[in-house]
């Protein structure tokens, strides 16, 4: 009977995975079949226009790589920032297992909610309307607790001994962090990155909160140009009732895709590449 | 004779727990004092003591004097301190760094002019015995080396930042006899240049290389002496128990 019980479990576990990798090969084999046809040079090329065979991710392909180059440029050096502080420098007091428990908090909210900040915040407050500079600072915003706890997770995997080594030959706490800590902990700085701005690049939620353009026939040329995404123009193709735009937002979504994968590969290869050496 | 370090009733606590009593004792220069105890008997927090490494750690505080050179440590700056008193640690602990830059990172730290890096590092793997075994790979990863070889390793990088003391935390516990051998040599030839202390759970290990040994006991300096008179007529009981193995 036990031994009945144990195989049965295997298989329902079994069946839970399978169910799962179906229901996606489902999803990507729907976009493929819808979107495939749609693909091509002319469609990374053109602007979006009311007639179908003309429209084109253009203007969103390029928002979406401004916006990830901003949101980079902005949540990267802060998040890493904060994670050095909270890990090598701050006293484990109270105040910091506080300051610990609400950024994994933040994690959690729901990106709309960013978006309601990001329009109180970026777009009212400091004046920066339906801005590059404005969206950049909420997805820096909404991916900053991911960025802060990878990094912080990165940075405590590095074995004391080799801070007690550069400790013993009389460094400084900086020269510690800068040449011993920081390089061995990049691999795994660098994938959590790459994982958190490939999740900025799918939310398209807060974007339209602080009011991206959905329909815009020009490529940004400064952070303070009006924008649209790719997530955006997706959902604003989705929700047309022609057919031809069903399969218009198909195609956004295998590049949409396309990205991600690469994005998700990048930080693959780099913590192989860097991860053969440093072994405790 | 000089005494190098001396201490004077040292006593040191983690948070409320008190690690160290009162140890007062004298180490001289250009000897090897070898330090014996059971686990915990706070052998290796007397040395963390000497080059303040237990100041990384949060609540641990001392109360009573040690004097490197008859200078008070806690006078020192903790950088400045490091530079002269050095340590290897029980577990090989290589940066993940070619071997070059494991030994030039010291020396430039404390501003070497970097045209005589190389001198420097030729110099250091030559007097930890390394030399030959690693000088046609010197921009090979250190972690590619044995765990003999990056102890050694981890003694060249002690040596170039010049420290006028070497502690040894354990520095034999995770190597096979064929290392330890290597190094206590290594520790023979040092102590001609350098003061060396080393914590030790080997017995035959103090009794081999050591001129002093001193045996602690639940954060008490027991006894200390001659290696020989120690292992051949302690003083006291608990010592005498300790060395002919009724306990630890």
């Amino acid at each position: 009977m036990r031994k009945i019980k144990g195989l049965a479990f295997e298989y329902i576990c079994i069946g839970a995975t399978l169910t799962a990798l179906f229901l996606l090969a489902l999803l990507l084999w729907d976009a493929w079949d819808k979107g495939a046809g749609w693909l091509s040079w002319r469609f990374l090329d053109s602007f979006p226009s009311r007639f179908p065979e003309q429209a084109g991710i253009k203007s969103a392909l390029w928002g979406s790589i401004w916006l990830m180059l901003l949101t980079a440029l902005i949540s990267i050096p802060l998040g890493v920032g904060a994670a050095i502080y909270l890990e090598e420098y701050a006293d484990r007091t109270w105040l910091t297992r506080i300051i610990e428990i609400n950024i994994s908090n933040l994690a959690g909210v729901p990106s709309i909610v960013y978006g309601i900040l990001g329009l109180a915040l970026f777009v009212r407050w400091m004046m920066l309307g339906r801005s590059l500079l404005a969206g950049a600072l909420t997805m820096a915003l909404l991916i900053l607790p991911i960025i802060i706890i990878s990094s912080q997770e990165a940075i405590r995997a590095v074995p004391n001994s080799i801070r007690e080594a550069s400790y013993a030959l009389g460094a400084t706490k900086w020269q510690t962090v800068k040449f011993h800590v920081l390089p061995a902990a990049m691999p795994g700085v660098l994938t959590g990155n790459i994982l958190a701005l490939s999740r900025a690049m799918g939310e398209a939620a807060p974007l339209i909160m602080i009011g991206a353009l959905t329909f815009i026939a020009f490529t940004p040329s400064s952070p303070l140009d009006p924008f649209t995404a790719l997530p955006i123009q997706i959902f604003n193709w989705a929700s047309r009732p022609k057919a031809e735009f069903q399969y218009l937002a198909a195609a956004g979504i295998l590049v949409l895709l396309a990205l991600l994968l690469a994005m998700n590969a990048a930080a693959i290869i780099i913590r192989n590449k860097y991860q053969k050496y440093i072994k405790w | 004779m000089t005494s190098a370090i001396q201490t004077i009733n040292l006593s040191a606590w983690y948070g409320n727990k008190q690690a160290l009593t009162s140890v007062s004792m004298s180490l001289e220069e250009n000897k090897i004092t070898a330090i014996i105890g059971p686990s915990g008997c706070g052998k290796s927090t007397f040395i963390r003591c000497l080059n303040r490494m237990n100041d990384l750690i949060d609540g641990f505080k001392t109360e009573g004097e040690i004097l490197i050179y008859s200078k008070d440590v806690r006078y020192i700056d903790p950088v400045e301190l490091r530079k002269s008193v050095g340590m290897v640690f029980q577990k090989p602990n290589p940066f993940p760094k070619s071997i070059y830059e494991n030994i030039a990172f010291g020396p430039r730290i404390h501003g070497i002019n970097s045209n005589r890096l190389d001198a420097i590092v030729e110099e250091s793997l030559r007097k930890a015995a390394l030399w030959d075994e690693v000088n046609d790979r010197l921009n090979d990863n250190a972690m590619e080396l044995s765990g003999g070889q990056q102890q050694r390793l981890c003694i060249a990088r002690a040596l170039a930042v010049k420290p006028k003391i070497i502690l040894f935390d354990e520095p034999c516990s995770a190597l096979d006899p064929l290392s330890t051998s290597k190094i206590e040599d290594l520790m023979l030839e040092l102590k001609k240049e350098y003061t060396l202390v080393i914590v030790t759970h080997n017995m035959q290990q103090a009794a081999r290389v050591s001129d002093h040994t001193a045996f602690f006991l639940y954060g008490k300096l027991i006894e200390s002496g001659e290696t020989k008179q120690i292992f051949k007529k302690p003083k006291e009981k608990s010592t005498e128990d300790y060395i002919i193995g009724r306990f630890g």
